[in-house]
């Protein structure tokens, strides 16, 4: 049950402290008010969360301030009116709310006689700023990157796209957390449904904690048993501003610099946001490879394997000589090279992540060359499957999403598997199992494989936007994610469109 | 894509050792009749209101229309054991000679129960993309073999008597009688009133590709030599050498085209089996039932490997029992309508 704030100072205080006893970060003070400072009010605040050094300039420095300038008996009426003049200040009924409020980071105020407690914004829990991105990096465009706090959040968002149609819906996840979860969206761009689906299924949980975004993304995503993500990550402000001006929902989460992007599809994962800023021939080509990057990060260990091992009449004879004289002393079957020589690649991608940045980079170094090298010395590897375990590598390093690239680096392991046993045919059925599994997944209601499917339902405009990225003046529309009738997105004065 | 496969595999050495050069007339023939049955197959679509089990129904009555319900499950159900046995074989010859026929059999029939459980949304979408990834090459490949091509080998032509024509179109009409799949679509399609036209553009592409297919065949090997191929097209692939190619063979890799595309009639016999037996029990879940049809249809593929009869007996009853039920039904449907409408304005204008 909760507890109503009086307008009893002493009892108010009796009852805050007794909901944080035991709390030696959480600061209280009693300050005497009013020009004869006979008058007493009480702030309380987690300790970082107050600029002790600014403090005469903060909002509840200039407002205590005020206070010892006013008459004793005008103080409760200069708050009642003023709130408003209070940036960002808001008044709470009941202890529990009040609490809630001063766990976001800010400051709380209780006055003698008035039957509310007020959040007073000051510096807040301490956070890195805006940095650079760790990944998603790019050639051209902004270096931008979310950081953990949700409000430089979407104030990042708020900076790019500078329209009153964008709403931010604020809701909260986890009950001991009590994290707050923004939706960021065009209120006339998004798809009928796509909000009310995600409030939805936002809904349909409760949980102690939500630490990070990742926990809401496998709580709402519908197939869980998929290797494939159904929500896109992303940790650029830029990134998720074009997906919001593609009618898309970006969901930030307190304390994560990861945005999740809601729908997403195959052609989503594989977009980047310079594609959009460089020039359509070198954006295409850079697509291109990526999707084709995805496909062989997938199939490329399995395919050598098949080839080399069931259909070596494919290969012209001179480099079937040359691969199975590179493969001589070697004692483990062609699959068992494969396997042992991907898990090693996968430790040392691990134990590189792990590891600070210079030593990470130095296990690359040790791993790749090294132990590398010195494998195929010692005959318990071939230097073909070394080339082609790396050339893997890099494909799954060229799909700029990590969630995604992951899902192939696993397939990558069933591949192996059913080529190493059945050949072409294991590569066949694995491609067949694979397209089946993609072609029923979908992402809020958008299949995963469009436009590649469907591309009839937006007049096939999705599809310029694909394996190519066709020259801007081309990409008029909107894609098929964005509510019907607000689907324009470029229109060409005459004289430019002769051009 | 469900028609092409099998009709470009096996028609070209089936016509080829019936009626040689001719066998272009025995394709197009074929696709009069093919278009004759798209017609029926239209003509009785417009008045399906809910699905064709209902419509049968209310035409020809409960026990007709659970009659026409088993002749279409057994037409689908034997389809389905025929591609799986065509499939098996394939990639038996094709993709892994050592292979297990049995263990072969069961991972196409797995892969093909978890395309069907994922409902004909999932299998279109399959299709559309497959569609394309499988199409380019294949139209490469064809445009180089044909620097192989001897005309000579296209004379004599008008030379076949007419039972060797009549038997090739009917033989090209059977591969396509799987066009009557789109009576049971209906409910599935968002624009119904397109169908019949979807259905006569797929008749006609396919129709056209086997003939190119035909005509480089036969310009390559000759009536003589492509008469006693089994699979001719995937020889031929095997055979074309692509300019400053990489690789010396390609009819594995060209494998894929027909492996992609009997999977597709594998799926859609599976689909549609499953669908009529749903129907005709009335069971609420597809799970049993695509587990019955999986089971036939093994035992069915299974058989044309130890039982080399049942092949001719499949012949048999396509040409003798499918082909013309499939047009029986849909003229029975169509006159039962017409009479019942007849005898509803005659009513009607009584009161």
């Amino acid at each position: 049950m909760s507890i109503q704030i009086t307008s009893d100072l002493q009892e108010n205080i009796r009852n805050f402290e007794e909901l944080f006893s035991d709390c030696q970060d959480i600061k209280k003070r009693k300050i005497k008010v009013g020009e004869h400072l006979q008058q007493e009010c009480y702030i309380a605040y987690i300790e970082v969360t107050l600029s002790s050094v600014d403090f005469k300039d903060s909002a509840v420095g200039k407002l205590l301030g005020k206070l010892r300038a006013l008459p004793e008996q005008e103080l409760t009426a200069y708050v009642k009116n003023n709130i408003e003049d209070i940036s960002d200040s808001q008044p709470f009924p009941t202890i529990e709310k009040a609490a809630e409020g001063m766990l976001t980071g800010d400051v709380l105020f209780f006055l003698d006689g008035y039957n509310k407690a007020l959040k007073i914004p000051d510096k807040g829990y301490p956070g890195r700023g805006v940095y650079e991105t760790e990944s998603e990096k790019v050639i051209r465009g902004s270096n931008e990157g979310f950081s953990e706090s949700i409000k430089l959040n979407t104030a990042l968002i708020r900076k790019r796209l500078r329209s009153p149609h964008v709403k931010v819906k604020e809701t909260f996840a986890g009950r001991r957390t009590n994290t707050n979860v923004d939706l960021v969206y065009l209120k006339d761009l998004i798809y009928p449904g796509m909000l009310e689906e995600i409030e939805k299924r936002l809904g349909e949980f409760e949980i102690d904690g939500t630490l990070d975004s990742g926990i809401i993304e496998q709580l709402t995503e519908r197939r869980k048993y998929s290797p494939f993500p159904q929500f896109q990550t992303t940790q650029r402000p830029d990134r998720a501003a074009m997906a919001i001006l593609e009618g898309r929902i970006v969901l930030l989460s307190d304390n994560s610099p990861v945005a999740l992007i809601l729908p997403a599809t195959y052609n989503t994962f594989i977009q980047t946001s310079d594609d959009y800023y460089s020039r359509w021939e070198i954006a295409s080509f850079t697509r291109a490879l990526r999707y084709l990057a995805s496909f062989l990060a997938m199939v490329f260990p399995g395919l050598y394997l098949a080839i080399t091992n069931f259909h070596t009449q494919i290969l012209p004879t001179d480099l079937l000589l040359s691969l199975a004289a590179a493969r001589q002393g070697v004692p483990f079957p062609a699959m068992v090279e494969v396997i042992l020589m991907e898990i090693a690649f996968e430790l040392l991608r691990e134990a590189g992540v792990r590891l600070p940045g210079a030593n990470g980079n130095t296990i690359g170094i040790v791993g790749g060359l090294i132990i590398g090298q010195a494998a195929v010395d010692a005959n318990i590897v071939s230097p073909i499957v070394v080339i082609v375990v790396a050339l893997t590598a890099l494909c799954s390093f060229a799909v700029p999403n990590e969630e995604f690239a992951t899902a192939f680096r696993i397939l990558k392991f069933l591949f192996i598997f059913l080529c190493g046993s059945l050949g072409f045919f294991g590569f066949l059925a694995g491609i067949l199992a694979v397209l089946i599994h993609l072609s029923h997944l979908e992402s809020f209601g958008i299949p995963y494989l469009a436009p590649f499917v469907g591309a009839d339902l937006n007049g096939y405009q999705d599809e310029r936007d694909t394996f190519l990225r066709l020259p801007l003046n081309y990409l008029k529309k909107r894609p098929v994610y964005t509510r019907e009738g607000a689907r324009t997105r470029l229109r060409l004065h005459k004289e430019n469109e002769k051009k | 894509m469900d028609i092409f496969g099998m009709s470009s595999l096996m028609l070209p050495g089936m016509l080829s050792s019936m009626s040689g050069a001719d066998g272009i007339f025995c394709l197009l023939l074929g696709m009069a009749a093919g278009a004759l049955l798209l017609c029926l197959v239209g003509a009785n679509l417009k008045h399906i209101r809910k699905d064709y089990y209902s419509y049968m129904k209310e035409t020809a009555g409960q026990f007709f229309g659970d009659i026409f319900m088993v002749f279409y499950f057994l037409y689908f159900v034997s389809l389905c054991g025929y591609v799986l046995y065509q499939l098996t074989t394939l990639s038996l010859t094709w993709l892994l000679p050592d292979g297990s026929r049995v263990g072969i059999s069961l991972i196409l029939l797995l892969l093909a129960m978890y395309g069907s459980a994922r409902g004909i949304e999932g299998r279109a979408r399959v299709y559309e993309i497959i569609f394309w990834f499988l199409g380019i090459p294949l139209a490469i490949m064809l445009l180089f073999a044909m620097s192989d091509v001897n005309t000579a080998y296209y004379t004599p032509l008008v030379s076949s008597d007419v039972t060797a024509l009549v038997e090739g179109s009917v033989a090209a009409l059977v591969f396509l009688l799987p066009l009557t799949t789109l009576l049971f679509l209906k409910p599935f399609c968002r624009k119904p009133e397109k169908m019949v036209s979807c259905g006569n553009v797929a008749m006609v592409t396919v129709v056209l590709l086997n003939i190119v297919i035909y005509l480089v065949l036969l310009g390559v090997f000759g009536k003589n030599t492509m008469g006693v191929l089994e699979r001719p097209v995937i020889t031929l692939m095997g055979m074309v050498n692509l300019p400053g190619g990489f690789f010396t063979r390609q009819d594995v890799l060209m494998t894929a085209v027909w492996f992609f595309a009997l999977f597709a009639l594998l799926n859609t016999g599976m689909f549609q089996g499953t669908l009529v037996l749903q129907q005709l029990c009335q069971m609420p879940g597809n799970r049993f039932s695509l587990w019955v049809v999986a089971v036939i249809a093994f035992a069915i593929g299974k058989g044309f490997f130890d039982h080399s009869f049942l092949m001719e007996v499949f012949e048999t009853y396509q040409v003798w029992v499918a082909l013309p039920g499939m047009f029986l039904i849909l003229l029975v449907l169509l006159l039962a309508h017409w009479l019942r409408a007849d005898k509803k304005g005659r009513k009607g204008g009584n009161v």
